[in-house]
């Protein structure tokens, strides 16, 4: 050490004695050499074109508060939360980079920084992507326009039956918002557009399937050909090993325009996970669909069907076919009209489309590996959902219609469906009512709650019913028969000089042994859910809006679904209003009895361009008096401050 | 000392960052970068290998972000930040963004240059230098999507060492005696102290390698270099008993006659070495003490016109000549250093050897640190010249050539060499190493005169190794290296590409063991037969040099045609998107 002292010692010495003699005298010398040319072990630097880079994004911050006054029995003891954001995986800060080199490459990655605000001792402040990476060009040839893409997650979207999603809401209460909800240039707007257009945009997300890989897009191909495909994977592509295994999901679409508004389409999707090193086993599908759209002038058909087929360890299905179709009347009618009908055999298997998956379980992964998150697991067990919403394993018709009157507008629906082979002995069902004040309670957790039934996923939940009546083979020993209707009212009217919007939005499905052409709510159905929701909105200032809301949902079960451990030999009415009028006569059940009340007041305002404060304030109560357990009530404030740059 | 000046470097930026935000039309602020996915598919065909997956995937996307800070024109503040996403996981998981390199570079008075960071740098061939790897030769472009990645992501550039720390050089310019007076300084931790065992608490210590070089063009014709360098352990910041010290001094004179068509040059550079281990307990004691010395002369010739250059030389390496800077290698062969993918196979776990394909294409097999003692290699891939042109106990001539027809058809390079050992290595009898090696480039646009690019490249190398002596001494091994590529424009920038090694290796060789002092204490007998083969098929989309979308399948194998090691049969797909920003 002595020795490697005095050697830099001497080193230093030198060198400061030459800096010194050749900054300040010239002894000897002359002029420098030019830099560039004189001896250096280093590299030289050269200037290279820079890039063009830009930056956009959002702050967004979100203090949430959640008071429990009643709990589940396995609360902690800790019934009041505050936090810096929900809890989900969401921005505070996201800084979009993007970028363009000279080339004309485009790159992108989307940076997210949080920070939990939770004092010097908890500091997790990691810089990290929210999504993650793009490389994206475009080059064009004789044979027309290419852009080729790789890196992810990307959203891509392609055909219902393939990969698809739904971006827009038409029957939703506007009261809530997530994350992604976008800002509008007055507070007031937002409520206009949807009293107007009636579609509440949730962001490219929730219209596209995630994908990570390498994406073509050809346009302007020879004889009216156009094409697009990816080659990656998906959430449900994750690889259960720690080496990644080859789980793929590749489709592509090739589409031929003619004339007359006709277009012709076909489209395949093929999706492997290994799971199996040594045997070399797989679980897969593929689907070939083809898809036809026809316009005139006063109506629209939009027709896909296709083949699909499904193998792993424990199934193996043969071709079943699916079949979506589309009539819809022009927009321009004076009674627009749409009609649905659609069939997805069970054996038609797909966790990309635009439908739920009800006749594989095990193709959804369960764990994760590396770092690799387990993917959430949507509903399963022959879920009870809402119009326009499809499953396998089921067919089915419905019929949308709107009409105004004067400021008054309504909008309604009418559906049935019936399972095309009998099931699982379950149903599941979502909650319309507190969905997203319940998911906040326990993220992304499967068959949790005092009855194990409740599934969280991303601000959503469902519960899983079980049922008695079943076969030999533990299925459910009939085919089970879906009934919904939805009616929604909307109206604009004004107090004074201020506008005020009302919405009123009624959902109403149940799941029955038989068919019936409309929803039933008693106890010869399994299970029937009514939800009552009310929006009123008053625009306060331009900069300022008043939102209020009140929801009510009831979910009854007969005696073939699960029943309660309520000790009540007199169970519980399934009807209050009647059971106050006639209580002796009064309808009672001791299966499911839920009742999901939420009021919420809110407040939007502007504070500037693209900055809004959004406070809301929810009284939530979820009750069941055969499910004793399950009884919960309190309150979620929270205050969400959203710039946008 | 590093994580200081990274400290202090991250400081300058947080703190110079926002000052200069809106000044980036003034170019105080620019950046470049690279962008590249990276996604490959490998599946083992090995019919007897029931055990192993049949096909692994990995890949990724990444973005190097270079931020080119001025904030006056002489000074440049340079960070590297590199986000990078897994491929297969999804928001947020499986990302990874650090800062890769960090330097702060300048201009004193126009006088003085200075970096401080990271640094890539290179000196002499004996004193300071990053030897290619193994069945590398001309700077081919065989594989060079693999190539570059490789490169890249080691820091390979311009066979320089990334090190960390701290170079200055400066010149005088004379009127009289001599015309120029260069010198160039740095000092660097190419290894910083870490812990080895957290219960005793015990660490290694900081290992430094400086050096210093003085360049003189004496006049038109003549110039002198001087170069040292030491690598040097501290033995204080770690609790490691003994630290190795290596210096190394090297003197050359270049002798350059230009004239009307040519230039002729001689160059005469001659060195030696020390090294050994000092001991903390026991004050000014060494060991296993080193001296060597090299010497080189080498003519060359170059016409003008680059259309033919010729270069002969004779090079003498002492056995003890030791130069970390210089001998360390790109790739350590041992039992340890294993290929990213099945790095074990067969249905008994074996490990896999090195193989052709893992050194074309493996960017993890590579070294990036400064090694004190000589690494050790595989004589089949590289027997004569193992640590480049400061590979010891070396004597010999050297001739390399190159050719370019002025119809830019035909393009040749040819190296030959003929060494010796200057000692046997466990016996009297030495061993003795011929290598040849071609590579040419026939432009067949020209020859058909066709519109669009068309080439083909091939290259062949020859190494023997040879000693005499009874059954035990009898060196014989013969190690062949082919290579073909044919690449054809179909459409304006896409290449249709086609390329072929084949490297064959079969005789005898004794590999050398070595103790932590670099000593060879035993020899390990080697027969071997062995054929690698790697095909690849693809088509490449190049926006421009560097800048492309390639997309290839890739067949290879290596038959050890030895029943202790069944042969491997491997096949990947390729998409690799490359960018520069």
């Amino acid at each position: 050490m002595k020795d490697f002292n005095i050697l830099i010692s001497k080193y230093f010495i030198t060198l400061s004695l030459t800096l010194f003699t050749i900054t300040t005298f010239k002894i000897y010398g002359q002029e420098n050499e030019s830099l560039n040319q004189i001896f250096t072990s280093n590299i030289k630097n050269i200037k290279s074109n820079s890039s063009s880079i830009s930056f956009a994004g959002s702050y967004r911050f979100l203090g949430f508060v959640r008071n429990q006054t009643e709990v589940f029995p396995n609360n902690s003891g800790k019934t009041l939360v505050l936090l810096s954001g929900d809890n989900f995986r969401e921005p505070m800060l996201l800084l979009k980079l993007k970028g363009l080199t000279k080339d004309k490459i485009s790159f992108g990655a989307d940076f997210m920084l949080n920070s939990t605000y939770k004092g010097p001792e908890n500091v997790n402040n990691q810089l990290t992507l929210e999504l993650g990476l793009n490389l994206r060009s475009s080059f064009t040839t004789s044979f027309g326009k290419f852009n080729v893409s790789s890196g992810g997650v990307n959203w891509y979207r392609q055909s219902r039956l393939t990969v698809w999603g739904n971006r827009s809401f038409n029957r939703e209460s506007i009261y809530h918002r997530r994350p992604q909800t976008r800002l509008t240039s007055t507070p007031h707007l937002r409520y206009e557009n949807y009293y107007n257009d009636g579609l509440i945009d949730e962001g490219v997300r929730y219209g596209n399937r995630a994908f990570q890989g390498i994406f073509i897009n050809g346009q302007n191909l020879p004889k009216g050909f156009s094409l697009k495909g990816v080659i990656g994977k998906t959430p449900f592509n994750r690889s259960i090993l720690d080496s990644l295994s080859n789980n793929y999901t590749g489709c592509f679409r090739v589409s031929k325009k003619f004339k007359n508004n006709f277009n012709f389409s076909y489209n395949y999707l093929n999706s492997t996970n290994l799971i199996d090193t040594v045997n070399n086993e797989y679980r897969g599908y593929s689907i070939n669909t083809l898809e036809f759209s026809k316009k005139w002038n006063l109506f629209s058909i939009n027709l896909e069907a296709g083949l699909g087929n499904y193998y792993s360890p424990e199934n193996n299905f043969n071709n079943g076919e699916a079949l979506i179709l589309n009539i819809s009347s022009s927009k321009k009618a004076k009674y627009p009209i749409d009609i649905q009908a659609y069939r997805i055999s069970s054996e038609f298997v797909n966790l990309t489309g635009n439908f739920l998956n009800t006749s594989v379980l095990e193709i959804f992964p369960n764990t994760g590996s590396n770092n690799r998150a387990t993917t959430i697991r949507p509903q399963f067990n022959s879920p009870m959902v809402g119009l326009g919403i499809h499953t396998n394993n089921r067919q089915g018709i419905s019929v949308n219609t709107q009409h105004s009157f004067g400021k008054l507008k309504i909008n309604a629906g009418i559906g049935i469906s019936s399972e095309i082979d009998t099931s699982i002995s379950s149903i599941s069902y979502r909650y319309n009512v507190n969905a997203q004040t319940l998911s906040r309670l326990y993220l992304f957790a499967r068959d949790w709650g005092p009855y194990n039934v409740l599934n969280s996923t991303y601000r959503n939940i469902f519960e899983n019913v079980s049922i008695s009546d079943t076969n030999i083979n533990g299925l459910a020993n009939f085919k089970k028969y879906f009934a919904n209707f939805e009616f929604q009212a909307k109206y604009s009217g004004n107090l004074g000089s201020k506008k005020f919007y009302i919405f009123f939005l009624s959902r109403f499905n149940s799941c029955s042994r038989s068919l019936h052409y409309f929803p039933k709510y008693n106890l010869d159905v399994l299970i029937s859910q009514i939800s009552n929701q009310i929006d009123f909105n008053l625009e306060v200032s331009n900069n300022a809006s008043l939102i209020l809301n009140f929801g009510m949902e009831r979910i009854i079960g007969n005696h073939i679904t699960d029943l309660g451990d309520n000790t009540d030999p007199s169970g519980s009415p399934i009807n209050m209003i009647l059971n106050r009028l006639n209580p002796t006569n009064s309808i009672v059940n001791f299966a499911r009895n839920q009742r999901n009340r939420l009021i919420g007041m809110g407040l939007d305002y502007k504070i500037g361009k693209d900055a809004m404060i959004f406070f809301r304030h929810n009284l939530y109560s979820y009750h069941d008096p055969n499910f004793v357990l399950n009884n919960l009530k309190g309150s979620e404030t929270m205050l969400e401050l959203k710039i946008l740059f | 000392m590093m994580k200081k000046y990274r400290s202090l470097l991250l400081l300058v930026l947080y703190i110079v960052l926002p000052n200069l935000y809106f000044s980036q039309k003034s170019d105080k602020i620019w950046i470049d970068g690279l962008g590249r996915s990276f996604f490959s598919s490998d599946a083992q065909i090995n019919e007897e290998d029931t055990i192993s997956a049949s096909n692994i995937s990995s890949g990724y996307n990444l973005i190097d972000l270079n931020t080119h800070i001025n904030p006056f024109e002489t000074i440049e503040i340079f960070g590297q930040v590199r986000i990078k996403n897994e491929f297969g996981s999804f928001f947020g998981s499986g990302t990874q963004i650090d800062i890769r390199q960090l330097r702060a570079s300048g201009i004193i008075k126009n006088k003085v240059k200075f970096s401080v960071g990271d640094l890539f740098l290179k000196q002499n061939k004996f004193t300071l230098y990053n030897y290619d790897e193994e069945l590398n030769f001309f700077e081919n472009n065989y594989n060079s999507s693999y190539k570059e990645i490789v490169d890249y992501e080691n820091f390979y550039f311009e066979n320089r060492w990334r090190l960390q720390g701290i170079q200055t050089n400066f010149s005088y310019k004379f009127d009289r005696f001599i015309r120029t007076l260069e010198f160039d300084l740095f000092t660097t931790r190419p290894r910083g102290s870490s812990q080895i065992n957290s219960g005793l608490n015990t660490s290694i210590s900081d290992m430094l390698i400086s050096g210093g070089s003085m360049v003189s063009k004496l006049n038109k014709s003549f110039t002198a270099e001087l170069n040292y360098v030491l690598l040097k352990e501290l033995p204080a910041t770690g609790t490691v008993e003994r630290a190795i010290r290596n210096p190394v001094y090297q003197m050359g004179i270049n002798y350059n006659n230009k004239s009307e068509n040519s230039i002729i040059n001689h160059k005469l550079q001659a060195g030696f070495s020390e090294r050994n281990w000092s001991y903390k307990s026991v004050d000014d004691s060494t060991s296993e003490l080193n001296k060597g010395m090299f010497a080189e002369f080498s003519s060359s010739y170059f016409k003008i016109d680059s259309t033919f250059s010729l270069n002969l030389g004779y090079r003498y390496v002492d056995p003890n000549f030791r130069s970390s800077g210089a001998q360390t290698r790109r790739i350590e062969m041992n039992e340890t250093n294993v290929g990213s993918i099945y790095s074990l196979y067969s249905n008994d776990y074996l490990v896999r050897p090195i193989s052709v394909f893992d050194i074309v294409t493996d960017p993890n097999i590579y070294n990036q640190n400064i090694s004190g003692t000589l690494m050790s290699f595989d004589p089949i891939f590289s027997n004569a010249l193992p640590y480049g042109d400061a590979t010891p106990n070396r004597q010999g001539i050297f001739l390399d050539g190159k050719y370019n027809s002025k119809n830019k058809i035909l393009n040749i390079n040819f190296k030959t060499s003929y060494f010796n050992e200057v000692i046997g290595q466990g016996t009297t009898q030495k061993r003795n190493f011929f290598t040849i090696l071609q590579s040419s480039n026939i432009n067949l646009k020209e020859i058909f005169n066709h519109t669009k690019e068309f080439d083909l490249s091939f290259s062949t190398m020859n190494q023997i190794t040879s000693r005499e002596g009874d059954s035990l001494e009898r060196v014989n091994l013969n190690s062949q290296h082919f290579n073909l590529l044919i690449e054809k424009e179909i459409l304006s920038k896409l290449f249709l590409q086609l390329s072929l090694k084949r490297f064959e290796s079969a005789g005898n060789e004794y590999i050398n063991k070595r103790n932590e002092y670099g000593e060879i204490f035993t020899f390990q007998s080697l027969n071997i037969t062995r054929v690698d083969n790697l095909y690849c098929y693809g088509i490449k989309y190049k926006y421009r040099e560097n800048v492309y979308i390639n997309l290839q399948y890739n067949l290879w194998n290596s038959n050890f045609n030895n029943s202790n090691y069944p042969d491997l049969n491997f096949q990947r797909f390729l998409f690799i998107f490359s960018i520069k920003l």
